[in-house]
């Protein structure tokens, strides 16, 4: 696979020292580490390493106990979904969150909420400008439904649709925000070969095309071989690896982490 | 034979003799129906964008023809006195977000349901500190009499109420469906996660729904309250709109409407016709009969849509 040279650039997000826990169960402790603009970081690691809870605590539904999380030069303590939101991150589920009862273009539309520049009871007058404006919107969703492969099911219900569709529509709701940082919670997870193939594609498209920076959790190690930048590796909520696809496959700890103990 | 007969005959043939007095029987259980309508769509609205099965829904109707009553007393006119009522109430949907709502965020449903019994208590007893408990008339100046179409007795009020609550629901069913507000409020309703991760501000959004609520709920309080006086016992109205939800479906708008509908209609004829046979007093129980046939028979309710279940 030809990786096209990239212009990674300064520093997206940076966490430091994340420590977050439920009760007893210390999720993440101590976690440090950046994502570059127009990067592609992986995030890898057993069941119940704090992956999903890292990526909860970068759009703000999980606050951590410490730490910092510095986005666009910005430092906080904690971000707010919605703050997150308006500034750029978009995100998946691990366990697909979509709305299930509206279709396929409903589901893209309510991705660009936030895109729709009158403010939000303004927006209860809809016509006029408001209008015009929503067809603007809508021809942007057709983009992405036809960037998606997904014009079949634009107007099937998503709730009825098969899980790797809905793992599509619900990339295409993130995308419909137009995100800076897009965080993709396991996107192939229970996936066939082709399914795979195709998401991975996608992805690769859509840093390369957008230019969009991507964190994404992802099991399948030929999966983060081939498709991203760099790695960070939790193993019982700590980091224990960061750097290229290579240097992480040679890294003893993560040999370790892997095959030392059985997964899944 | 003679107990058949009572059940199975001579309804109909009261019926077959005098169709238009049928035809005012149903009118005047439609302009019931519209209350029961009116309460439970309040409960629609919040049930579907949190989740919140609201036990405040019928004391809200009180408090706010409460509040209308005491604003008029002072001496304002009342559409004024109608503007300053829907102000107060968008203001106790601020507070309930503020003070209920937010620290119970993420809770158990049950939690916030036993909230909203809180809610209830307090605003029935906010209410009568601020404007007193004996039996007050309301009178915005919604017209009386009565006339006739056709044969058929018609009442001036009964039609501005219907009149009220379909521009009402008109209204509600296009901000619902062709605004982006509705938008934001459908996927709060569908998925809270997902609504969030779009940046829906779910905070506004309650806010919203509460004020929309409260609205509602003050248009129920007048037609009630015009019609048998301002009492305490209006909020015993909440206790019809259960079985109203039941026959509806807990998260349709039309269905709450025509749920409301078909018990106010039903319970008339029942009373009417089949009062007799069984001893009056149906319009006490038939729709919890019914409600109680639903359960068994149709659980999800008369528009279909799934019982809402959370994994
Ligand atoms: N909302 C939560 N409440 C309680 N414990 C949680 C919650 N979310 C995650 N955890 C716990 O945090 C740990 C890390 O979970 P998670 O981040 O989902 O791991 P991963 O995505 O790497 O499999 C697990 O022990 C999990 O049980
Ligand atoms: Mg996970």
């Amino acid at each position: 696979m030809s990786q096209p040279q990239k212009k990674i650039g300064d520093t997206l997000l940076k966490v430091e020292d994340i420590s977050l826990s439920f009760g007893g169960v210390k999720a993440i402790s101590g976690v440090s580490f950046e994502i570059k603009e127009q990067e592609i970081l992986a995030i890898i690691g057993p069941n119940g390493a704090g992956k999903s809870s890292m990526l909860n605590v970068i759009n703000g539904f999980y606050h951590p106990q410490e730490g910092t999380i510095t986005y666009k030069g910005e430092a906080r303590h904690q971000m707010r979904p919605h703050n997150a939101a308006k500034q750029g991150i978009a995100r998946t589920f691990q366990n697909i969150a979509l709305f299930k009862g509206m279709s396929t273009l409903d589901n893209i539309m309510t991705g660009r909420l936030l895109k729709m520049r009158r403010n939000f009871l303004w927006q209860a007058l809809y016509w006029g400008p408001a209008l015009k404006e929503e067809l603007a919107h809508r021809e942007r969703v057709e983009q992405i439904i036809d960037f998606l492969e997904i014009q079949a099911i634009r107007k099937t219900q998503v709730g009825r649709l098969p899980y790797g569709l809905q793992k599509r529509v619900e990339l295409g709701r993130a995308l419909a925000a137009e995100p800076d940082l897009l965080l993709l919670d396991e996107p192939m997870a229970g996936m066939n070969v082709e399914e795979k193939e195709d998401m991975c594609r996608f992805v690769l498209d859509v840093n390369d095309e957008f230019g969009t920076t991507i964190a994404l959790i992802e099991h399948d190690m030929g999966v983060v071989m081939d498709i991203s930048d760099r790695v960070v590796v939790l193993d019982y909520g700590r980091k224990i690896a960061d750097g290229s696809p290579d240097e992480v496959r040679g890294n003893k700890n993560v040999i370790d982490a892997y095959l030392g103990v059985s997964h899944d | 034979m003679g107990v058949l007969n009572e059940f199975f005959v001579l309804p109909f043939l009261d019926i077959a003799e005098a169709p238009l007095f049928f035809i005012e029987v149903i009118i005047g259980g439609l302009s019931a129906g519209v209350m029961y309508s009116l309460v439970a769509l309040g409960f629609v609205l919040i049930f579907k964008a949190s989740g919140v099965f609201n036990f405040a829904q019928g004391v809200l109707a009180l408090f706010a023809a409460l509040t209308l009553v005491g604003i008029m007393e002072w001496g304002v006119p009342a559409p004024v006195a109608l503007l300053l009522t829907a102000a107060v109430m968008v203001g106790l949907a601020f507070a309930v977000e503020r003070l209920v709502l937010r620290p119970l965020v993420n809770q158990e449903h049950i939690i916030l349901f036993m909230s909203t019994i809180g809610l209830a208590y307090f605003l029935e007893g906010l209410g009568d500190t601020l404007w007193g408990s004996n039996v007050k008339k309301l009178d915005i100046g919604i017209p009386e009499q009565s006339f006739e179409i056709g044969g058929v007795l018609l009442n001036q009020f009964e039609l501005v109420a219907a009149a009220t609550a379909g521009t009402l629901v008109a209204v509600l069913a296009v901000f619902f469906h062709y605004t982006r507000v509705g938008r934001a409020l459908r996927a709060v309703a569908d998925d809270h996660q997902a609504a969030l991760s779009v940046g829906i501000p779910l905070k506004t959004i309650w806010v919203i729904v509460w004020s929309v609520a409260g609205i509602v709920a003050l248009v129920a309080g007048i037609m009630w309250g015009s019609k048998s006086g301002v009492q305490f016992s209006l909020s015993l109205i909440a206790l019809k709109a259960l079985p109203v939800l039941i026959l509806g479906g807990f998260t349709s708008v039309p269905g709450a409407i025509v749920g409301g509908l078909i018990i106010g209609v039903g319970e008339k004829i029942g009373e009417v016709y089949w009062g007799p046979a069984l001893g009056g007093a149906i319009e006490n129980w038939f729709a919890y009969v019914l409600a109680l046939m639903f359960l068994v028979f149709r659980p999800q309710g008369l528009f279909g849509e799934k019982i809402i279940e959370r994994v």
